[in-house]
């Protein structure tokens, strides 16, 4: 996020795009929610009449995957009417010209077609966010768990640039992150683009500065992001993997072809709090503490540096992360200090890594939560970023052309499938199912389809179905909703009776490797009561599954 | 007077703000009045009386919490009036609700039995009224419990529903001693708009409303340790108040921080605040495991679990080259860990070849 959270509340046009912030950013819709009732108004889109749509002035109920049609048609509307920041852009924007150019041929009423939103809500909507001060964006995985995921936010950065909304408190581009600490890990330089600090490993100055301070030689062959090393592993490149605190046989898309290129691997080591579905593929498996039985830091989503402390032990001889990591290095004869705590181990990260100079432990236990960039150790966090100029010296406006999804519906699989997640369970949900309460809440699997779409293929509210795309095959109900469009439907991912990443596409984004998730072409299929305790493709028997 | 910058609060000065209440201004000169229905996150309601005070040339005392300050005004929090008044609501309140302390924070705490002692008040200044309010007895959610008997009805609770949350789930329903907190139809919560947030739970200032979990537990929230952390859920990065039993390590449940002290400004979603089960939960991971060759897992020591670990990376890379193994992390482990990790592919096995699931 470019700004706070705290802002939220203060904006005067939200801009929600690929979030369902209620469900998945609870605390964060309450912000928003507050700043509706002060009087901002709200602009949706998303493919689904989420709860937000409730109480926004505008829903547009995007097809899935047409997001640059409609963000191309929004530059559009504001460059022809001239409603373009000329000064802002002129004193902190470079290549303006191009996307001016690039947008002409994507007008409103095309995008109509293209999208499903009427031109009159799309001039509407550009107009409101081109002259509005404080107008925020905040979009999720609806933007970027896509083929085109890049794309998508270049064409939002370029409504920001475009418009000027940076660098002023309650404005911004605001990605609202997934999880407690993705922000951290990415902070933290477990990527293979970056060193801690986002400082770029492809450059040899940053290896050479790590190399020193750690005291072995830097590889300089790029390393492969997750995407990649999934395909990699199908074509027998990777060879041993270390797997710590994720489920990638739930997760990943297109997992049946993960399952078989995890077969193949000579080892694999697991580090997990619970007996994972990955570990059926391990060769050791590494009891670890949760986030209660530990010390350490999360990141959150506006680069929020804050205390994760423990509060009880662990269960049996189950260790803490960071000392299995500690020990594992050791005996891989890495040279390292006796760390005593992780308040050393964030010491020498922050040594290292300059946006993280001024924050420590013992700063964060005396002051609350501080926000990257914090240069030294008496300088104040970093409320929102971009202020008084844009930080990479001239924002750069990209000009993206439309491009269709990896797999659209077509006569054999004639629907679209998005997936994510929903209030009551988190992502794998290795954690959400086992709370007694959640999962009487939401217990099962299910499908959402248009009560429309569902009379023409003859399934009834509540009817055991079987999704299917060209990569599998998984059952559950099939909810009737009038939340999606028809020929559209929806499902969480969060049941593992009901693997709904068997149905995804890994094509992924050719920049950041991230999954479509959010696009797939697929079909309903009736299935009969009587299969009910028969889940295909599924790793639980009926009896596990609890029937 | 007329003219004057400042608002007078028991004979000190303050800046005089346009819309301010007389609560605000007298906090910004460290004056502390008591309230009980009043949130900083609601509008305010002026229902539980106990924090009015004295406006000079105004007959009537006034509602702190809702009452907007002037320029010029003169405002007194600490007359006798005052202090009688705070005084004859708690009086008031304690016969309404459960008088005796222990037996009324015997879950969550209570800022009502706070100020009773605070005041000096026992049990028993008055005698105690049997409000004939209806609860929901057979209400099965798993989370959140409302017992009639302990609520003085300031309604906090549905206004944190209304206007925070906006599900609008609770409700305030009959009239005089019957009214109550209730559901359309007294359904029970999970058939309702509500979505388990469980901020009426933070708000109730008697404990009317608390978790069920906790409730269940029985040792009184006095009796827990409160440790300061941050949610394992989504990327707000919540704050949490985790309440353990020391003696049996175990987490009882979670609080949040007061309102307007952290990002989340007092604010949990139903997983922050329940969803913590998992923790304690049987399926955990508690030994080491590692394969033998006919496929099985059998436990193993630590010891001997990483030195597997490390011999098993070491031959696949003596074998098919660093940029052969891939580290994978988590998103959800620390900063420190996903550092350690980084460093442990690029200083331990020399390969860049690491990433977790940051897909945003």
């Amino acid at each position: 996020m470019t700004n706070s959270i705290p802002e939220i509340r203060d904006a005067d046009l939200l801009f929600v795009i690929g979030s369902n912030t209620t469900e998945a950013h609870p605390i964060i819709a309450m912000e928003m929610k507050r700043a509706v009732g002060r009087g901002a108004r709200l602009a949706v889109a998303d493919p689904r009449k989420i709860w937000l749509t409730e109480i926004a002035d505008w829903h547009l109920q995007i097809k899935p995957g047409s997001d640059v049609w409609l963000l191309n048609a929004m530059a559009n509307v504001i460059v022809t009417e001239g409603l373009e920041n000329r000064a802002w852009i002129a004193e902190n924007t470079e290549d303006f010209e191009k996307v001016r150019e690039s947008v002409l041929k994507y007008t409103p009423n095309e995008a109509e077609a293209f999208t499903g939103v009427p031109a009159r809500t799309i001039r509407e909507v550009a107009r409101a966010y081109a002259t509005t001060k404080n107008a925020g964006i905040f979009y999720t995985l609806g933007i970027t768990e896509h083929t085109t995921g890049t794309d998508n936010v270049y064409a939002l950065s370029n409504l920001v640039l475009m418009t000027g909304h940076l660098g002023i408190r309650s404005a911004g581009m605001n990605p609202l992150r997934g999880q407690n600490n993705v922000q951290g890990a990415n902070d933290a330089g477990a990527t293979p683009v970056f060193y801690p600090g986002y400082q770029r490993a492809a450059e040899p100055d940053v290896r050479a500065k790590f190399a020193e301070a750690w005291g072995v030689p830097q590889n300089e062959k790029r390393g492969l992001n997750l995407n990649e090393m999934m395909k990699a592993m199908q074509r027998g490149e990777i060879r041993g993997m270390y797997l710590m605190g994720e489920d990638i046989v739930i997760s990943e898309p297109n997992v049946c072809k993960v399952e078989a290129a995890m077969n193949e691997l000579d080892f694999v080591v697991v580090q997990d709090i619970f007996f994972n579905e990955s570990c059926r593929f391990a060769d050791v498996i590494l009891p670890a503490a949760c986030f209660a039985e530990k010390d350490g830091v999360f990141t959150n989503s506006d680069r929020r540096v804050q205390r994760v402390r423990k509060a009880v032990e662990p269960p049996g001889e189950a260790r803490a992360d960071w000392e299995i990591l500690v020990e594992i290095m050791r005996r891989a004869g890495v040279k390292q200090p006796d760390y005593t705590g992780p308040g050393e181990i964030y010491a020498e990260m922050a040594a290292l890594a300059p946006k993280f100079a001024g924050i420590s432990h013992d700063r964060i236990d005396r002051e609350g939560g501080l926000q990257w960039p914090v240069a030294s150790a008496d300088a104040p966090g970093t409320e929102y970023l971009h202020k008084g100029g844009v930080l990479r010296g001239k924002g750069l406006f990209m000009p993206v052309e439309y491009r269709a999804p990896f797999e659209e519906a077509d006569i054999e699989f004639p629907l679209i499938l998005s997936t994510g997640r929903t209030l009551y369970h988190y992502n794998a949900a290795t954690q959400t199912r086992r709370s007694e309460g959640l999962s009487k809440k939401q217990p099962e699997a299910f499908v959402e389809v248009h009560p429309k779409t569902a009379r023409e293929l003859g399934i009834g509210d509540g009817q055991l179905v079987d999704v299917v795309t060209r990569r599998g095959r998984v059952r559950c109900r099939a909810m009737h909703s009038k939340q999606v469009k028809r020929n559209t439907i929806w499902m969480p991912f969060h049941f593992p009776t009901a693997r709904t990443n068997e149905l995804t596409t890994d094509a992924g984004d050719a920049v950041t490797g991230t999954g479509e998730y959010k696009v797939c072409a697929a079909k309903l299929e009736a299935v009969d009561e009587h299969s009910r305790h028969v889940f295909p493709g599924s790793y639980l028997t009926p009896m596990e599954a609890g029937e | 007077m007329s003219g004057s910058k400042f608002v007078v609060i028991d004979g000190n000065e303050v800046e005089f703000r346009e819309g301010e209440t007389i609560l605000h201004a007298a906090r910004r000169l460290g004056i502390e009045i008591p309230t009980l229905c009043h949130d900083d996150r609601l509008e305010p309601a002026g229902a539980c009386r106990i924090c009015l005070v004295e406006v000079e040339g105004s007959r009537l005392m006034q509602p702190a919490c809702a009452f907007r300050t002037a320029p010029g005004m003169v405002v007194r929090t600490n007359t006798t009036r005052v202090d009688r008044n705070r005084q004859f609501i708690i009086s008031l309140h304690l016969a309404d609700t459960v008088a005796d302390r222990d037996e009324a924070e015997d879950v969550s705490r209570s800022k009502l039995h706070d100020y009773a002692a605070q005041y000096g008040i026992s049990e028993g200044d008055w005698p105690h009224v049997e409000s004939p309010r209806e609860g929901r007895a057979d209400d099965e959610n798993p989370f959140i419990a409302f017992r009639p008997d302990r609520c003085i009805v300031c309604a906090a609770c549905v206004r944190y529903c209304d206007e925070v949350e906006g599900v609008s789930a609770i409700t305030l329903a009959n009239r005089g001693g019957r009214t109550t907190i209730a559901t359309a139809d007294l359904r029970s919560l999970d058939h309702t708009t509500c979505e388990m947030c469980g901020g009426c739970i933070a708000v109730c200032p008697t404990g009317a409303m608390t978790e069920k979990p906790a409730l269940f537990y029985g040792k009184p929230e006095r009796e827990l340790e409160r440790v300061r952390s941050t949610c394992n859920f989504c990327g707000v990065g919540c704050q949490i108040d985790i309440n353990v039993d020391r003696e049996a390590n175990r987490i009882v449940k979670v609080t949040s921080p007061p309102p307007g002290t952290t990002v989340n400004d007092g604010n949990l979603c139903v997983k922050g605040r329940f969803a913590n089960d998992f923790v304690h939960h049987p399926d955990r991971l508690t030994v080491p495991l590692v394969r033998e060759v006919d496929g099985q897992l059998r436990e193993a020591s630590w010891d001997e679990a990483l030195d597997r670990a490390v011999r098993g990376l070491q031959s696949v890379r003596e074998t098919h080259g660093s940029d052969s193994l891939a580290f994978i992390s988590s998103s959800r482990c620390t900063g420190e860990e996903n550092y350690l990790i980084q460093k442990l592919a690029r200083a331990g096995f020399g390969t860049q070849n690491i990433h977790q699931c940051a897909a945003t």
